[in-house]
């Protein structure tokens, strides 16, 4: 178990975004969570190759050009365009200066990149006239670490640029990696996220890996803008929300449940505060019984029964990579729709099946949107 | 803040697995490169690799079971556990410390993909294995490394190409400096791929035979792959346990050219030295030896050198490249030249930039300690790592007297 402590920054998030199927931007996305909208699309007519069902939480109208303008869009790969729409919405949506030569990176999180283009790709070494015959103009998508690379070039970003290969904990990971990236000079303003698409690869793996549930698949992207909490509070500054602390474990995949409740509890006191005062805490919960069982059982003995749980992913479908920042969105989200949160302790978790498991502590402001009402959404009885 | 040492190395390589069969080839300069067996490369005109041919996951992990793990997981696993080995650490008082690992990786488990995809092609999309998706994700590599180990702390997968290794060194020196972690296996791991291999020919980037860096006529990589790993923890522990301490690992810079997706770039990779060197809080007369990314395509080589003649003036410490012997090893490539590094330093010695026949005017008066390793006293050397994405990342060691 590994817990930031003394010396790592308290991260402040200045600002986010949301590529995601029930809406885009800070503001699409809050709205559906407050109204508990989900996804679900005819997916049939996205791809030549068959898929295993013709709906899935996928984006099939994004358009990257939509939002970046043709010049350059023709060639990237859906998890290149979807990471550079993405953190440009988070750069717009911020206030932190975003021009500081060298000072503003990207950490990306994805589980094993754009799946879809390296399987082309290694598809054509076999029905290709001969094994070279590739289309060279795909070879760095099919690389892990494009959308963070393409993204810099893409915005001039010249700071530290990562990809972090952490599936289901991406979120966290992102995030504490970010604050010891900042925590060590290494830069002033990160673009932390992830990003996952949908394609065929990704549906049958899918289905293999879901076996027996009903799961919806998902894609999409969210990033946030974070910093030094206490940099920008020393610039006058405001921040949306703060991660206090987090926390990371890894143990036998059986041991989830206590992996998960020790995450829980560390982050907790290293956030100094007590469990009595978390409103609610966003789970990784998708529809599978072992694990996620296990998550309830590591949040019920670490939190009680008390807190609101915010489930995402019924709304978001499961993306993976993306379904922690989804989760962290749907808290921001819920700040932002019910001024009775304002200031108050909220908790996110990642279990993955691997046997890791972590947590996040976040303090939310209230931020008024443009339709600002308060429902609940994407939750039920914890 | 803590002071952090490395006090273990593991190798999985084609020129040796473990510290003394490894460190025994980077000092003769015995190739790791053969003829392609892991796929059929008969359609290839250039059919060389760097396979780790004698690689028997079975006999150098303990715990994980190689049937549920993807080639580049059992690397980093059989690295950490020689590395743990190397360290004197006894892995039961390990599995009770904070520990944890971050491995660096370029194309992560793209082996079972490859898998996957013949599967797809013989036999359509109902076809595939079951068991197969489960193996795909990049971050099995750091789980590898934990679950083998027992470690129950950090356990993260950083995919940064071909500089990951570097940047995985780096994360675990925060998190041991910190205090977040008080030991933190680090390095990378890769395997020979059919649509890297296809890919890097197809951009006119694979040598025929050999990989021969900074030689007037280099003609590109050869690809290559297996496992390194480094044990860091604390000085003070380090001490307290009378453990052999390789160096010190001083500091990292890491940066972005934001430029070119595939193409080097000097002003990039010269920044990026600029800022390893102010976080380790040296300067660049303070280096005696540059462990190169060293790939062996003409525009690595010369815009590396570019930038080092930028940074350094026209008189630069000797800089040599491993991959002259290993190949391209992709994301483990900067852990296996700190490795070689830091050998280097214990036994005095440069390693060899082997293969190298002509001077290239256009590269200035670089030395790469051509063919023949060489006898020195080294006591701080800064290791390169450059890729895809301008990923650029560079660490900084330094011996502790």
């Amino acid at each position: 178990m590994n817990g930031t402590r003394a010396g790592v920054p308290t991260l402040a998030i200045t600002g986010w975004s949301a590529v995601s199927p029930i809406g885009t931007g800070a503001d699409g996305f809050t709205e559906a969570v407050r109204e508990g909208r989900g996804g679900g699309a005819d997916v049939s007519g996205m791809f030549d190759a068959p898929l295993p069902s013709d709906r899935a939480h996928a984006i099939p109208g994004f358009r990257a050009s939509d939002h970046l303008g043709r010049k350059g869009t023709r060639h990237l790969d859906r998890s290149t365009a979807l990471a550079l729409v993405a953190t440009k919405l988070a750069l717009e949506a911020t206030d932190a200066d975003v021009a500081a030569d060298g000072r503003v990176g990207v950490v990306l999180g994805t589980t094993a990149g754009s799946v879809r283009t390296t399987s082309e790709f290694s598809r054509d070494t076999l029905v290709q006239e001969r094994p070279y015959l590739v289309n060279p103009v795909m070879f760095p998508s099919a690389t892990i670490n494009c959308p963070a690379g393409r993204s810099a070039i893409w915005h001039g970003l010249r700071g530290v640029n990562a990809t972090v290969a952490g599936g289901q904990m991406s979120g966290l990971n992102v995030l504490r990696y970010g604050a010891h990236l900042i925590a060590g000079g290494h830069s002033d303003v990160l673009l932390a996220g992830a990003v996952e698409e949908f394609s065929p690869h990704m549906a049958w793996g899918h289905r293999a890996l879901t076996h027996g549930y009903d799961v919806p698949l998902g894609e999409g992207s969210a990033v946030f803008v974070v910093e030094d909490a206490e940099r920008v509070r020393a610039q006058g500054r405001l921040p949306e929300a703060e991660v206090l602390a987090s926390a990371f474990g890894s143990g036998a995949p059986e041991d989830t449940a206590r992996t998960l409740e020790s995450a829980v509890t560390r982050a907790l006191r290293l956030a100094g505060v007590d469990a009595d005062g978390v409103w609610g805490v966003a789970t990784g919960e998708h529809g599978i019984a072992g694990i996620d069982t296990a998550e309830d059982e590591g949040v019920r003995a670490a939190l009680g029964g008390g807190p609101v749980r915010v489930r995402v992913k019924p709304l978001v479908g499961e993306c993976n990579s993306a379904s922690g920042p989804f989760q962290l969105a749907a808290l921001l989200a819920r700040y932002r729709s019910d001024p009775g949160l304002h200031g108050r302790v909220s908790v996110l978790t990642s279990v993955s099946a691997d046997g890791a498991a972590g947590a996040a502590v976040v303090r939310g402001r209230h931020m008024p949107g443009p339709t600002a009402t308060t429902a609940p959404a994407g939750e039920g009885s914890p | 803040m803590r002071r952090v040492v490395v006090t273990g190395l593991g190798p999985v390589s084609n020129v040796g697995t473990g510290v003394a069969d490894f460190g025994a080839s980077v000092r003769a300069g015995r190739s790791g490169v053969s003829p392609i067996t892991s796929f059929d490369a008969s359609g290839f005109p250039h059919a060389n690799a760097g396979e780790v041919r004698d690689f028997a996951p079975k006999e150098l992990v303990e715990r994980l079971d190689p049937a549920e793990w993807g080639r580049s997981s059992l690397f980093a696993a059989a690295a950490a556990r020689l590395a743990v080995a190397d360290a004197g650490l006894d892995p039961a008082e390990l599995a009770r410390a904070e520990a944890g690992s971050v491995m660096g990786t370029t194309s992560g488990e793209s082996q079972i993909i490859e898998r996957l995809t013949e599967e797809e092609v013989a036999g359509g999309w109902e076809s595939l294995s079951p068991h197969l998706p489960r193996q795909v994700p990049a971050s099995r590599l750091a789980y590898a490394v934990n679950r083998e180990l027992g470690l129950t702390g950090e356990a993260m997968t950083l995919a940064t190409a071909c500089s990951a290794g570097n940047y995985a060194i780096g994360y675990a020196y925060d998190l041991v400096r910190s205090g977040a972690a008080d030991y933190m296996v680090a390095g990378g791991a890769d395997s020979v791929l059919r649509w890297a291999h296809a890919g890097f020919y197809r951009l006119g980037a694979v040598a025929k035979h050999v990989s021969s860096p900074f030689d007037r006529d280099r003609s590109g990589i050869i690809t290559a792959e297996g496992g390194a790993a480094l044990v860091l923890e604390t000085l003070e522990g380090a001490r307290a346990r009378g453990a052999r301490v390789y160096a010190e690992v001083l500091g990292y810079g890491l940066n972005c050219d934001a430029d070119h997706m595939v193409s080097p770039h000097p002003e990039g990779i010269a920044e990026c030295m600029r800022r390893a060197h102010a976080n380790a809080g040296i300067t660049p007369d303070d280096v005696d030896y540059i462990c190169a990314h060293g790939t062996g395509t003409p525009a690595n080589d010369l815009a590396e050198a570019t930038a080092v003649l930028d940074v350094f003036g026209g008189n630069p410490p000797p800089i040599s490249s491993v991959k002259s012997m290993l190949g391209h090893t992709m994301g483990a490539s900067s852990a296996f030249g700190a490795i070689a590094s830091l050998i280097g330093m214990r036994d005095g010695f440069l390693p060899p930039t082997t293969n190298f026949a002509n001077h290239d005017p256009a590269l200035g008066g670089i030395d790469p300690v051509p063919n023949e390793a060489r006898p020195a006293r080294v006591r701080i050397v800064q290791n390169n790592g450059f890729a895809f994405g301008g990923n650029n990342a560079i660490t900084v060691f330094g011996k502790v007297s």
